[in-house]
């Protein structure tokens, strides 16, 4: 009698084990992911929870990487993804990497108009940080038309340039980047501000393409050079000028 | 004196209470497995590690403040080992203000340990040691205090149960205290507003500083808002002490 109630104890306990193995084993099958989901309003979280806006934007951090990896993989659309980093970054502003992951992975999904959007206004909420204004830059390089996108750029990257804690070589692309989009002025000012920061390999970079934008008379040169004193530091100054009129007498 | 000698031996007594251990493995468990949650955050180990490492202190913390400052009234009244106390020369207000004291060093010790091993594993695996951690570690015990004290007074009018129970409603209620305001400006009845303004004075503040948030880059704190916040919450919890003493003067055993 014991051994037959212990029999039917352990085949309830396996009928038990194989239903909740077979749901749970079933279900990621079962589920199709779904590219649209339910975001809420960043005004509710911010208003509803002061006290966990961090808390509450690492989380949603998660979910965005989760449902990214989900739809790149499968569906490859991305519906909530813009919804998710708005989501996030109102909640936590100066969380940058979300603005530039989002930004990224709406170019997987081809809409590059939202990640300059996206980057836009994690500028506006960050504008000391270069990074911003540089992959602002090279988005519009990268993906916008027009005749006039060079300049777009160069400017994106003189901005970039401006900042603190910038690598040299973004100085240099906006000069170089102006130069191609023929504003002529504006690629002077920049060759010359790349003068007076960068290294010696700058410098050349610099002396080189100045010689091809400033004019080629001896007296318009001294006169085109004279407005750069802003860019170059009187310590620097007499080498600019002797490396600009190379071959000059 | 007297105070002292409660506060050790409540110390004792809570340090010793095996649920306090249980308690905290469970919270060094959810902080190590902020580590597995930092691995799925695509190269933000350092903000995800903080952030939910100070989750799991709050929440933890919480609990061990509400469940224990609630049992440690009840549990001398419901035993009747109050009246052996009360035999001796202690006063019931130097009962409670020991209870207090004695538990808010077993606290202080639970969550500095909580918040150095956290400190720790943010500096070995994120490489990111942060002296806001321990600050933040310091403001949490802050508001935690606050949780005690107003259990405590719960627990001088009611069971044990209840007043964890509530304890933990007010922590809820305070992280959403600036809430009533909002809301009562939102309506135009008087009566709304007044009882709305009032609820806003009486519920402990805990969400006036974002730590949390000023741990993990998002934004810096002034020292002074975090000094007269300190300052609020010590002089919330001093008044819920003197309510909670002066009820249970009152107290027919």
């Amino acid at each position: 009698m014991r051994m037959l109630r212990g029999s039917v104890v352990a085949a309830i306990v396996a009928v038990c084990v194989g239903v909740v193995i077979g749901y749970q084993s079933a279900r990621p099958a079962a589920a199709t992911p779904n590219p649209v989901v339910f975001v809420p309003t960043p005004g509710f979280y911010r208003n509803f929870s002061p006290g966990v806006r961090a808390s509450v934007a690492d989380v949603y951090w998660l979910y965005t990487i989760q449902y990214y990896g989900e739809h790149l993989k499968s569906d490859h659309r991305l519906d909530s993804l813009p919804a998710m980093v708005r989501l996030v970054t109102t909640l936590s502003p100066h969380f940058t990497e979300a603005y530039f992951f989002g930004a990224f992975a709406m170019i997987d999904v081809g809409r590059p108009d939202v990640a300059y959007a996206l980057l836009q206004q994690g500028f506006k909420a960050n504008p000391g940080n270069w990074r911003f204004p540089f992959y602002l830059g090279f988005f519009a390089y990268t993906y916008a038309s027009g005749a006039h996108k060079d300049q777009v750029a160069a400017q994106w990257y003189a901005a970039a340039a401006r900042l603190p804690g910038v690598p040299p070589f973004v100085a240099r692309l906006a000069a170089e980047l102006a130069t191609k989009g023929n504003d002529t002025q504006k690629a002077i000012d920049l060759w010359a501000q790349v003068y007076g920061q960068g290294d010696t390999y700058a410098r050349q970079k610099a002396v080189s393409a100045l010689d091809g934008l400033l004019p080629k008379g001896t007296v318009a040169r001294e006169k085109a050079v004279a407005g750069l004193k802003g860019f170059v530091s009187p310590a620097l100054f007499d080498q600019f000028i002797a490396d600009l009129f190379q071959g000059y007498k | 004196m007297r105070v002292a000698a409660v506060a050790v031996n409540t110390f004792r007594e809570t340090i010793r209470d095996r649920i306090l251990g249980v308690i905290i493995l469970f919270a060094l468990a959810m902080i190590v497995a902020s580590l597995w949650l930092a691995s799925i955050s695509l190269g933000q180990q350092d903000r995800m590690i903080k952030d939910f490492g100070l989750v799991a202190i709050s929440l933890f913390g919480l609990i061990v403040a509400a469940f224990v400052a609630a049992s440690l009234v009840r549990k001398e009244v419901e035993k009747r080992t109050v009246f052996i106390i009360f035999s001796k020369p202690v006063s019931r207000s130097e009962f409670i203000w020991g209870k207090f004291l004695g538990l808010a060093a077993t606290m202080f010790t639970v969550l500095a340990g909580m918040t150095v091993f956290l400190f720790v594993l943010a500096w070995v695996v994120a490489k990111s040691p942060s002296g806001s951690l321990l600050l933040a570690g310091l403001l949490i015990y802050l508001q935690l205090l606050v949780v005690v004290a107003v259990t405590m007074l719960f627990a001088t009018m009611t069971s044990a149960i209840l007043a964890s129970v509530w304890g933990i409603c007010v922590y809820a209620a305070g992280q959403l205290s600036h809430n009533v305001l909002s809301l009562s400006r939102l309506g135009h009845s008087a009566v709304t507003h007044a009882a709305s303004v009032f609820v806003f004075y009486l519920v402990p503040n805990l969400s006036a500083v974002d730590i949390r948030a000023a741990v993990v880059g998002e934004g810096a704190v002034a020292w002074t808002s975090l000094i007269a916040w300190g300052g609020y919450l010590i002089a919330y919890l001093v008044i819920a002490l003197f309510v909670a003493t002066w009820i249970f003067r009152r107290k027919e055993f």
